[in-house]
């Protein structure tokens, strides 16, 4: 039985023991789709849901986007590769989930595919961990010697031009914006209800996608994710006109680990690094 | 559509002799929604006011803007100005073109665009601007002074007259500061403890007022009004309330510490009155040199204490005291001139400073009021005064320390007085700008003193000269003959800089105070609000805001009593209504506010998933607004609207 | 003529803005390229605000607060230099040239070097040209 097959099988047992027992009203895993390569966000509420469960190298979607939706103190148990356990953690920090009220089903894995694209996701578009880092039950083998690269390696090129060469790359990207929301839709983190862009006052940006809106809101996005993204990748997975966002992303992660030293999503413990001063802040950070 | 009047002030030729405040009042009649524009020589006098409410009147205005000096200046006045029209004073807003505009630059045309682009500004956002209510809050008449010097003495007296509850608390063991030390005052010579004493003890005597000797502020919490302050008491290991004063403890005790009155000349007791005149006169242990708690065995003061007042197991004690105001009159250091080795103090016996020959002087001091050398007996017959050591110094300290002048003066006529010596006065120059100063300076130059216009530049032992064997010797240059002099004498004064208090700067951060750039704490404005300070409801009084004589700072002690008392007369008072608030209908519940908050002013409801904020907590700084990402905060009076649209009409231009 | 740069400065109010008005006070003489918004703490700057100033056509963008640990409200400017620093990051990595946006701890009493601050930042920004990157364009 391969590693997948595997998961999948621990998944439904966990899941259906779970149910049954009444530990969690909710498991949150995935679904099938139209086909195998497209597999689902599926919420198991029953017994009977558990056989529609299921685990493959495309059920890449992070499911911690949906836990900030139930009702305060619902029990939920949420499947979790690497980084989507990274965004458990760091909802927990930011009191938006207890930790009391989940059950994490951590699934150890690499090798993940696009739905889009059939490729395998790699240290290009996520961390690239292997192993959650906060899980109750581990549905698979812990991964021992994986060796992905640095999830910063990528962004290399981006790093390496000059600013008006970065400034063209972006405007470029930007400008195939078309304001569907899709990336703050899939992200995790982002769970304000409303946006800020959709505030009518202050108006911070058009409200039809212009070049000048995309600008604002792009960048205030990333802002408001700097120390909190947890580098999934779900935003560029979600986008239908494929705009770089992860590369953004990272480079901010990268930035707030060197100026805070403190990664997103890593420690419960840990308070939002946005949010937060330390003893060691210093002014060269703002040089 | 808001009704805008714009009022430019010329400031005299403060402001028109570079921004052409006619033109300026013209363009901004060209500014959407303004109805009115004009310009007068001084907007914040009683016409210019009165130009100003006429037309709120007939132009039936609802926005007010000033373009004049900087709004730390007159926000209040002006404000005042409309809400006696029957405006609301927040729809107003000052435009800075005096401070940052008129006075920094010189070119007429660079000044009045930046005038207009500022004009402009102010009404894109006077624009936005809403009517605010104040709150008011309960005062607690109370007031704490910290510093038992001769300010904080006068602050304290003062208003404990008025019949006010005053906390005096002081660190060390007594009241007195510096001036206890002193022999004799300048200009007028008359003896320092004879006027200090009987205010000391009008301190004890009144019922308004409860002294805090041995205690340090710990924690200040609270704001204008409403403070509540921590107080250290520190351990004194000897009760007070049952201690009778007999001192029959200090003349048995075996303990022996470096006396702070008398500048270390001598030793004092471990268990000790700081000197015959301290209030209170009850003792305190120094337990660095007790024997019992060095050695574990002595205790003899507690054999001899009838009253069982000794208690060697006695703790740091703290206790909350609420107050509506603060006076801080916390003085001054004198300089280490150790550091400053041409000088050679520390070194060459014969070198003193200046509050070393004060005791000299004293007959309460170590020698009984004896001028004599560090040998206790031999009488200096050639003293050399030099001032400035450490002032008036770009290495040092660039500022002039103020009473050095005069204080040398007087020294130098003690001098002739207790001596048979020559005395010299090496001065850069001689700052005698006080009542009856001059006269006294006039007085020292007929008696016989040796006036040198020169800083010192060195004081050596070493001679080839064997007439100078065993003498000090002085370089100076005398700057009026332009000649290089040697000066053999006995002794040497050094007049060393006046300094901020070693750990003024924490005094300040537990305040909120700013500090200048030498650590004084800085008044809210050099001429206008000299006592007051950028945080509402303390005030400074004396050496501790700069150097100051002592007429100086009873005069700021009793101005700092009167500043005040305009808070704690009045029961309630008015509080800034520009306060943050939760529009909860974009709250997406984060936290973000609660985590940042320096007040624990916004709370979480976790029935409604919503944050909100405590008004009363809320000091207005804004950092939870930019930490919503929600854009659900609003911070009144500095709306994201506001803002940004003041940033659009200072960029339009 | 020179390029004249239009600079939008934030200050708060207890530091930088009274430095700049001891600027005025002992009558330094600086360039009058920046536009002054006061706020009342540097923690109050929204960093959109300083995209926003680009998009309105700053050529630079001068914020100014306490020194750290001197903030009036104790700790404001401890979270600012954090959101501060990020700012410039994203606005570096977004293509902005970074020598366009400036923090400068001001106090009160230092009105010297408000002046100096302002002559550096305004000659940096001179040297830098017009900034088109972010300003909107009004057709």
């Amino acid at each position: 039985m391969t590693a997948m097959k595997k998961i999948e099988e621990n998944l439904r047992k966990e899941a259906k023991r779970l149910l049954e027992g009444g530990e969690v009203s909710v498991v949150l895993a995935y679904g099938r789709g139209y086909d195998e390569n497209h597999p689902m966000p599926f919420a198991a509420r029953t017994v009977e849901d558990v056989d529609s469960l299921v685990f493959n190298e495309y059920c890449t979607f992070n499911l911690a986007r949906y836990l900030p939706k139930y009702p305060p103190k619902t029990k939920i148990a949420v499947a979790v590769k690497a980084a989507d356990s990274r965004a458990v953690v760091q909802l927990i920090q930011e009191e938006k989930v207890r930790r009391e009220d989940l059950v994490i089903l951590g699934i150890p894995v690499t090798g993940m595919k696009d739905q889009k694209t059939g490729e395998v996701i790699d240290n290009k578009t996520t961390c690239n961990m292997a192993n959650p880092v906060l899980y109750d039950i581990l549905l698979g083998d812990e991964i021992h010697g994986f060796k992905g690269g640095s999830p910063y390696d990528v962004l290399a090129e981006l790093e390496g031009m000059d600013h008006d060469a970065r400034m063209a790359f972006w405007k470029k990207e930007f400008e195939k914006c078309i304001r569907c929301f899709a990336c703050r839709k899939a992200c995790p983190m982002c769970y304000c209800d409303p946006c800020f862009m959709d505030a009518s006052r202050p108006r911070w940006a058009d409200k039809s996608p212009t070049p000048d809106g995309h600008l604002m809101y792009h960048l205030t996005r990333f802002y408001h994710l700097a120390g909190r993204c947890i580098d999934c990748g779900e935003c560029s997975r979600a986008c239908p006109v494929d705009i770089p966002l992860y590369l953004f992303h990272k480079k901010l992660a990268k930035e707030c680990e060197d100026m805070f030293q403190q990664a997103a999503g890593m420690k419960i413990e840990d308070k939002p690094a946005m949010v937060n001063y330390g003893n060691q802040d210093s002014d060269e950070m703002l040089k | 559509m808001s009704r805008i009047g714009v009022f430019v002030c010329h400031c005299g030729l403060n402001i028109a002799k570079t921004v052409r405040v006619s033109e300026l009042a013209e363009f901004a009649r060209t500014l959407p929604d303004v109805v009115v524009a004009e310009d007068y020589k001084f907007m914040c006098s009683t016409p210019g006011q009165e130009l100003i409410q006429n037309d709120i009147r007939k132009h039936n205005l609802d926005r007010v803007i000033v373009a004049a000096c900087s709004p730390l200046m007159h926000e209040r006045t002006f404000r005042k100005v409309i809400e006696n029209a029957g405006l609301n004073q927040y729809l107003l807003s000052i435009v800075n073109v005096r401070e940052q505009d008129s006075w920094v630059t010189e070119d007429e045309d660079v000044a009045t665009t930046k005038a207009k682009a500022l004009i402009n500004g102010a009404v894109f956002r006077a624009r936005l601007l809403q009517p605010l209510v104040s709150r008011f809050i309960d005062v607690n008449p109370d007031v704490m002074v910290v510093g038992g010097g001769i300010a904080g003495i006068q602050a304290a007296l003062e208003l404990a007259d008025t019949g006010k509850k005053v906390y005096l608390v002081e660190r060390s063991p007594t009241i007195g500061g510096h001036m206890a030390q002193f022999d004799k005052t300048f200009p007028t010579l008359d003896c320092s403890a004879c006027i200090l004493t009987p205010k000391m003890d009008a301190v004890l005597q009144s019922s308004n007022i409860e002294l805090l000797t041995y205690c340090e502020v710990e924690e200040v919490k609270g704001f204008v009004g409403n403070f509540d302050i921590k107080i250290r008491q520190k351990a004194r290991y000897v009760d007070h309330d049952k201690c009778n004063a007999c001192l029959a403890c200090t003349e048995k005790c075996p303990g022996r510490g470096v006396s702070e009155w008398d500048e270390g000349l001598v030793k004092r007791k471990a268990i000790y009155i700081p000197f015959p005149q301290a209030v209170p006169q009850k003792p305190v242990i120094d337990r660095e040199n007790c024997t019992f708690f060095k050695k574990g065995k002595c205790r003899l003061c507690e054999k001899v204490c009838e009253q069982e007042a000794i208690d060697f197991e006695q703790k740091d004690t703290f206790r909350e005291v609420k107050v509506g105001a603060v006076i801080l009159a916390t003085g001054y250091d004198l300089m280490d001139t150790k550091p400053l080795i041409q000088y050679g103090y520390g070194k060459l016996p014969g070198v003193h400073h200046a509050l070393e020959l004060e005791r000299l002087f004293n007959s309460a001091g170590p020698t009984s009021g004896k001028v004599v050398m560090r040998d206790g007996k031999t009488e200096p017959q050639s003293i050399a005064i030099l001032h400035c050591i450490g002032s008036r110094d770009k290495n040092n300290h660039e500022y002039c320390s103020r009473v050095c002048c005069m204080y040398s003066l007087k020294f130098a006529h003690l001098l002739k007085e207790k001596t048979h010596g020559d005395v010299y006065q090496l001065y850069i120059d001689m700052r005698a700008p006080g009542k009856g100063y001059e006269e006294f300076y006039n007085r020292l130059v007929e008696e016989d003193v040796k006036f040198i216009r020169g800083k010192a530049a060195r004081v050596t032992d070493k001679t080839d000269n064997p007439d100078h064997a065993g003498k000090l010797i002085v370089e100076v240059e005398d700057t009026l003959t332009s000649q290089f002099v040697t000066i053999p004498v006995d002794m040497v004064v050094l007049s060393p800089a006046m300094k901020p208090r070693q750990d003024a700067k924490d005094m300040a951060r537990l305040f909120n105070l700013s500090t200048d750039k030498y650590g004084f704490f800085m008044e809210r404005h050099p001429k206008l609000a000299p006592l007051s300070t950028m945080t509402d409801g303390v005030f400074i009084a004396g050496a501790c805001q700069s150097p100051k004589d002592i007429p100086d700072s009873v005069s700021q002690g009793t101005g700092a009593a009167a500043e005040a008392l305009t808070i704690v007369v009045k029961d309630k008072m008015e509080l800034e209504a520009a306060t943050a608030i939760v529009n909860s209908a974009a709250c997406c519940g984060c936290q973000n506010c609660v985590r940042v908050c320096p007040y624990g002013a916004p709370m979480f409801n976790y029935e409604k998933n919503v944050s909100e904020i405590n008004e009363a907590l809320c000091k207005g700084c804004g950092l939870c607004a930019a930490s919503c990402p929600a854009s659900a905060i609003i911070t009144r009076h500095f709306t994201n609207d506001q803002v940004m649209a003041e940033m659009e009409g200072l960029m339009e231009f | 003529m020179d390029f004249e740069p239009k600079i939008l400065g934030i200050a708060c109010n207890w530091c930088t803005y009274t430095g700049a008005d001891l600027a005025g006070t002992t009558r330094l003489k600086y360039p009058q390229n920046v536009r002054t918004v006061r706020v009342m703490c540097s923690s109050r700057i929204n960093p959109s605000f300083i995209i926003r100033a680009f998009q309105l056509g700053a050529d630079g963008v001068l914020v100014g607060g306490c020194h750290p640990g001197d903030c009036h409200y104790g700790t404001g400017n401890l979270y600012a230099r954090r959101k501060l620093a990020v700012t410039k990051k994203i606005l570096e990595f977004a293509g902005m040239e970074p020598k366009r946006f400036r923090v400068e701890w001001i106090s009160a009493s230092e009105g010297k070097k408000y002046a100096e601050v302002v002559e550096e930042f305004t000659n940096d920004v001179k040297a830098l040209g017009p900034q088109t990157k972010f300003k909107i364009r009004k057709d």
